[in-house]
C-alpha cells in the first residue's frame, strides 16, 4: 500500500512539522539540562558545576515537593483506572441511555483544566456544596478540609473528575475489542462472573489502562495550575515549586534542577511502561 | 423437578430472568442520576455564583442565592480586562490553528503514506509536546524566547500554540492519509491526473473529516492554553485561561472568577456537541494518543 | 443420560418470533443437524440451550434435569463458535486448558486429556503458540478441542466450518464426524450449509421463519421432501401440482400443465378428499426416452450446460420449465427438441 522509496523530498516535507516541535521542544528542553549544571546561566557566571544539585537535593522543601507530586500522579493515575473501569464494564453492556450518558460523561474531556479545577473548588470548600450537605445530613460534624489540604485531596478529586472521560474513552476502547462471542466462550467453558472478569476482561484490557495510566501520571506529576489553586501551601508540587523558584527567587539554575527531576521522571516512567507493556504481552 | 414456583405459578426461570432485568434497569437509572450529579452540579453551581446579587451575598449556610442579579457579568465586562482577554484568546486560536494545519500537512503526509526507517521515533517526537510536562517547556521556552526577542510578543504567542496544536493536528492527519487506499490514488494516475489534481480532487476531499477534527482540536487546545501563555505572555498579554488564573489567586473573587470560567467553557460545550454530532469518536481516541 | 430434549421452545425478539414453539428429542450420542437459510431460529435455539438467551416459553431438559433455570457456565455444554472465540492473549494450552481450569480438575488430569485431545486433532506441538499465530484450520481445531476436553454432555456447533475454505470444509466435517461418533457425545449441529448436513447427521431437523419444516434421516429428507421449502433448499427440485384423474392403488395419474404423470406414492397417504396433489421429482432422476419407460415427456431445450459428470439442462414442456441433469453422454444443444422419463417413484408428495 504504500511507497517503498524515502526520496530527500521526503525527508524535507518532514521538516515542518517534526522539524518544528524538535526545535523548540528541543531547545527547551536543552536549556533545561544545561542551566541545571550552571552553563548558560543568565546570572553571569557560567561554568560547569554540582552546587545547584546539591542545593536542591539537599533541601528538605525540595524532598518535599517531589514526595507530594509524586503522590498526587499516582493517586490521581490509579484513582481515575479504579473509577473508570466498572463504568467502562458498565458501559459494554449496552442498554437504554447509553447515547446520552455518553454525552454526558464526555463533558469534562471538553471543560479546560482550570475552569475544572474552579468548578470543582467551588464545591469542595471549606463553605462549600458538599460540606454544606453532609453537615445537614449530620454526616459530619465539623466541615472537611477538602481544598488546599495538607494531604491533596482536593488536587486529586479535580484530577479524576477532569480526567475521568479521557481514560474512560480509552479503556473503552480497549474492552471493545473483546469479541462477544469469546465471552459467550468462557461463560460455556464454566467460567463464572469473577473468572470472566480477572481472566479475560483485565488482561485484554491491560494495554490501555497502562497508556492512560503513564499519560494521567505525567500531567498530573507536573502539573502547575491545579496543584497551585487548589494545593496544599507546603508542601508545593514540582512545577509550583520550580515556577516560583525561577520567576520569584530569579534562581533559574536551580528551578533548571527540578525541571530535570521532572523531565526525568516523565522518561523513567515512559521506559518502566514500555518494559511492563512487553513483558504483559509476554506474559499473557 | 419443580417448574414452577408453587406460589406464583409463573416457572422459575421468567422470574430470574426479569429479575435481572429489573437489576440493570435500576443500575442504569442510578448510574444516569449519578451522572447528571457529578457533571452537573458543579456546573449549576458556578452558573449560580456567577448570578449572585452583590448587594445579597451568598453565604453559608444558605443552599441557593438569596436574589439573582446580572451584576457580577456587567462587572466583569467592564471593569476588567476580559474583553482583551476574549479578543486575545480568539484572535491566537484561529491563528494558531492555521498555522499547526499548514506546518502538519507535508509532515502528515509522510507520515501516512511512506515508509521510513524510525516512524515509531518519529512518531513519538511528534508527541512530545504533550508528554513533556508543560511547566518546564513554558519557563525554559521563555528562556530560548527572550534570546529570541519572541517574549512578551504576540508572534511568539502564535508559535507556542502552534507548538501545541501540532501533536494533534499531525496525529489526525497522519491517521486521515493514512486511510486513503492506494488503489484510488493509483486509478486516478492510470486516467491522467496530475499532482495538482491529485490534491485538489482526491487528497484533499478525502481528508476533509480529519482535518475539520484536527483544526477544532487545534482551535480548543489554544484556548485552553496555559502555561506557556502564562510564562511568555503575561503580562502583556491576557488570554481567558491566564485571566481566569490571576481570579482565582490572589485576588480570589469567587463571583467574578464565576463569570470568567463560564464564558470560558461554553465554546468548548458547543464544540463537544458539534464533535459527538458530526465526527466519529475513532478521531477522539486516535488523537487522544494511542500510544 | 445424556439426552437433549426441547419441549415446546418459543423465543421472540422485540415483535419477531424467532423460534415458535419448536420440539425435539436428541437420543443419547446422535448427531442432529438444525438446517436452514439465515434466520431461520436454528441459532437462537442453540444458544437457548448453551444458557445464553432465556426462553420465552418452553422447557430444556438435559436428561430428566430442567436446565432453564441454569445459568450458561453451569451447563454442562460445550459450543464451537463460528468465528472459534479462542482466547486472543492465552496460548494454545490455556486456551484448551481454560474450561478443565474452571471445572477445578487436577493438575495431572488436565495434562492428561489435553495432550490426549491434541493428539485426536493432531496438533500437537502448538501448544505454547498464540490464536493469532495459527492458521483458520488450526484454529478450528483448538476451538474444538478446548470444547470436547471437558468431556461435556452435550456438544453445541454453530457453523463452525464457514470461516474455512471449501476443500478444507469437506475434510474438517469428516474429521469432526468421525470424533463425535468415537466419543459418543450427543450433538446439536447448526449450519445453512446443505451439502455439510447430509453428510455428517444422523438426522437433520430442516427450519425456516422459526418452526421445523420437516424432521428425518438424511435420505428421507432428500428422497421424501415434505414441504416445497424442504424441496427446494435441499438438492434441486421440480415442484409442480396436479389434478387427480385416476387412482390405481398406490398409483394416481395426474394432470398437469406440462401433461400427465403417473406417480407411485409409497407410504405418503393422500386424503381421500384432495382433488390435487402437489408433488416434486429431482432433476437427476430425468433420463433420456427409451422405448417404454414411464412418464414420457417431450420439450424443447433452452438451455445446456456441459459440466463434465453430468450436463444440466432446462426444457421447455408446454410452456413450463422443467430441470434435468443426465448423465449420458449425448451432445445436446439449445433448440434440439427431445424426450425425456421420469420413473413412477421418483416423485414425492408435498404436504405444504
Amino acid at each position: 500500500m504504500k511507497n517503498k522509496e524515502i526520496s530527500p523530498m521526503n525527508i524535507l516535507m518532514l521538516f515542518p512539522g517534526v522539524g518544528f516541535i524538535l526545535l523548540f521542544i528541543g531547545s527547551s528542553i536543552f536549556l533545561t539540562l544545561v542551566q541545571s549544571f550552571g552553563l548558560f546561566s543568565i546570572t553571569g557566571i557560567s561554568e560547569f558545576t554540582l552546587e545547584n544539585w546539591k542545593a536542591i537535593l539537599q533541601t528538605k522543601e525540595s524532598i518535599d515537593s517531589l514526595l507530594f507530586s509524586l503522590k498526587m500522579g499516582l493517586l490521581s493515575s490509579v484513582g481515575t483506572v479504579v473509577v473508570a473501569f466498572p463504568i467502562a464494564l458498565f458501559f459494554r453492556k449496552g442498554g437504554t441511555g447509553k447515547g446520552i450518558m455518553g454525552s454526558i460523561i464526555k463533558v469534562p474531556l471538553f471543560i479546560p483544566a482550570l475552569v475544572a479545577a474552579f468548578l470543582i473548588l467551588n464545591l469542595i470548600s471549606y463553605h462549600g456544596l458538599v460540606n454544606t450537605v453532609l453537615l445537614r445530613l449530620n454526616l459530619i460534624d465539623e466541615s472537611l478540609r477538602m481544598l488546599n489540604d495538607k494531604f491533596g485531596w482536593g488536587v486529586v478529586f479535580i484530577q479524576i473528575w477532569k480526567n475521568l472521560p479521557f481514560v474512560l474513552l480509552i479503556v473503552m476502547a480497549s474492552l471493545a475489542s473483546i469479541r462477544d462471542d469469546t465471552i459467550d466462550a468462557a461463560k460455556n467453558l464454566g467460567a463464572g462472573y469473577w473468572s470472566i472478569l480477572f481472566r479475560i476482561y483485565v488482561p485484554l484490557a491491560i494495554p490501555g489502562i497502562l497508556v492512560s495510566m503513564i499519560l494521567m501520571f505525567i500531567k498530573a506529576f507536573g502539573d502547575f495550575p491545579i496543584a497551585s489553586v487548589a494545593g496544599p501551601i507546603y508542601p508545593a508540587s514540582m512545577a509550583g515549586r520550580m515556577h516560583i523558584m525561577a520567576t520569584i527567587y530569579q534562581e533559574w539554575d536551580q528551578a533548571a534542577v527540578l525541571g530535570v527531576i521532572i523531565i526525568v521522571t516523565a522518561f523513567i516512567v515512559i521506559w518502566a511502561y514500555s518494559r511492563l507493556a512487553e513483558f504483559v504481552k509476554g506474559e499473557v | 423437578m419443580a417448574l414452577t414456583d408453587n406460589k406464583l405459578k409463573i416457572p422459575l426461570y421468567l422470574i430470574q430472568a426479569q429479575r435481572e432485568r429489573r437489576f440493570y434497569l435500576l443500575l442504569t437509572i442510578f448510574f444516569m442520576i449519578v451522572l447528571i450529579f457529578w457533571v452537573g452540579i458543579p456546573i449549576f453551581m458556578t452558573v449560580m455564583w456567577s448570578l449572585v446579587d452583590p448587594k445579597n451575598p451568598w453565604s453559608y449556610p444558605n443552599l441557593f442565592p438569596p436574589s439573582f442579579s446580572s451584576a457580577q457579568w456587567k462587572y466583569v465586562f467592564d471593569y476588567t480586562n476580559i474583553g482583551r482577554a476574549l479578543r486575545t484568546s480568539y484572535s491566537l486560536a484561529p491563528l494558531s490553528m492555521l498555522f499547526s494545519l499548514v506546518l502538519s500537512l507535508p509532515t502528515s503526509y509522510v507520515l501516512g503514506r511512506k515508509k521510513i526507517p524510525g516512524k515509531k521515533l518519529l512518531m513519538l517526537v511528534v508527541l512530545l509536546p504533550i508528554i513533556m510536562p508543560g511547566m518546564v517547556v513554558a519557563l525554559f521556552l521563555s528562556r530560548v524566547f527572550t534570546a529570541l526577542r519572541l517574549s512578551q510578543t504576540f508572534f511568539g504567542l502564535v508559535l507556542a500554540h502552534t507548538l501545541m496544536s501540532l501533536p494533534y493536528m499531525i496525529r489526525v492527519m497522519t491517521t486521515s492519509f493514512q486511510a486513503i487506499p492506494q488503489d484510488v490514488i493509483d486509478a486516478a494516475e492510470n486516467l491522467g491526473a496530475s499532482t495538482f489534481v491529485k490534491i485538489r480532487d482526491i487528497f484533499l476531499p478525502m481528508i476533509r473529516p480529519g482535518l475539520l477534527a484536527g483544526m477544532i482540536f487545534a482551535f480548543t487546545v489554544s484556548i485552553e492554553e496555559f502555561n506557556l501563555t502564562f510564562i511568555i505572555g503575561t503580562p502583556t498579554f491576557e488570554t481567558i485561561p491566564t485571566i481566569l488564573y490571576s481570579f482565582m489567586g490572589y485576588y480570589f473573587i469567587r463571583t467574578h472568577a464565576s463569570v470568567v470560567a463560564l464564558l470560558m467553557m461554553t465554546p468548548n460545550i458547543i464544540m463537544l456537541f458539534i464533535v459527538e454530532r458530526f465526527l466519529k469518536s475513532d478521531y477522539l481516541a486516535a488523537s487522544l494518543g494511542k500510544m | 443420560m445424556s439426552k437433549l430434549i426441547i419441549k415446546n421452545l418459543t423465543k421472540k425478539f422485540n415483535e419477531v418470533l424467532a423460534v415458535d414453539n419448536l420440539s425435539l428429542e436428541v437420543s443419547d450420542g446422535e448427531f442432529v443437524t438444525l438446517l436452514g437459510p439465515s434466520g431461520c431460529g436454528k441459532t437462537t435455539t442453540l444458544r437457548a440451550i448453551a444458557g445464553f438467551c432465556y426462553p420465552d416459553e418452553g422447557e430444556i431438559f438435559f436428561g430428566d434435569r430442567i436446565m432453564n433455570n441454569v445459568p450458561p457456565n453451569k451447563r454442562n455444554t460445550a459450543m464451537c463458535f463460528q468465528s472459534y472465540a479462542l482466547f486472543p492473549h492465552m496460548s494454545v494450552w490455556d486456551n484448551i486448558c481454560f474450561g478443565l481450569k474452571m471445572q477445578k480438575i487436577s493438575r495431572q488430569e488436565q495434562k492428561k486429556r489435553i495432550s490426549r485431545v491434541m493428539g485426536m486433532l493432531g496438533i500437537e506441538g502448538l501448544e505454547k503458540r498464540k490464536p493469532g499465530q495459527l492458521s483458520g484450520g488450526q484454529q478450528q481445531r483448538v476451538a474444538l478441542a478446548r470444547a470436547i476436553v471437558t468431556e461435556p454432555q452435550v456438544l453445541l456447533f454453530d457453523e463452525p466450518l464457514s470461516n474455512l475454505d471449501a476443500k478444507l470444509r469437506v475434510q474438517v466435517r469428516i474429521e469432526i464426524r468421525e470424533m463425535q461418533k468415537r466419543l459418543g457425545i450427543t450433538t446439536l449441529y447448526v449450519t445453512h450449509d446443505q451439502d455439510e448436513a447430509l453428510a455428517i447427521s444422523d438426522r437433520i431437523v430442516v427450519m425456516n421463519s422459526g418452526h421445523v419444516e420437516q424432521l428425518g434421516d438424511p435420505y428421507t429428507i432428500y428422497r421424501n421432501p415434505r414441504t416445497s421449502f424442504v424441496a427446494g433448499f435441499i438438492g434441486l427440485a421440480n415442484i409442480y401440482q396436479g389434478n387427480i384423474i385416476a387412482k390405481n392403488g398406490n398409483r394416481y395419474t395426474l394432470e398437469t400443465s406440462f401433461g400427465k404423470v403417473t406417480i407411485l406414492s409409497e407410504g405418503q397417504k393422500i386424503p381421500k378428499t384432495n382433488k390435487t396433489v402437489k408433488f416434486i421429482w429431482r432433476p437427476e432422476e430425468m433420463k433420456i426416452y427409451t422405448k417404454g419407460a414411464p412418464n414420457r415427456i417431450k420439450g424443447k431445450i433452452l438451455q445446456a450446460v456441459f459440466m463434465g459428470n453430468i450436463t444440466d439442462i432446462f426444457i421447455d414442456v408446454q410452456g413450463n420449465k422443467i430441470r434435468a441433469q443426465i448423465d449420458e453422454p449425448a451432445k445436446i444443444n439449445a433448440g434440439d427438441v427431445i424426450e425425456f422419463s421420469i420413473p413412477e417413484d421418483a416423485f414425492s408428495i408435498l404436504r405444504g
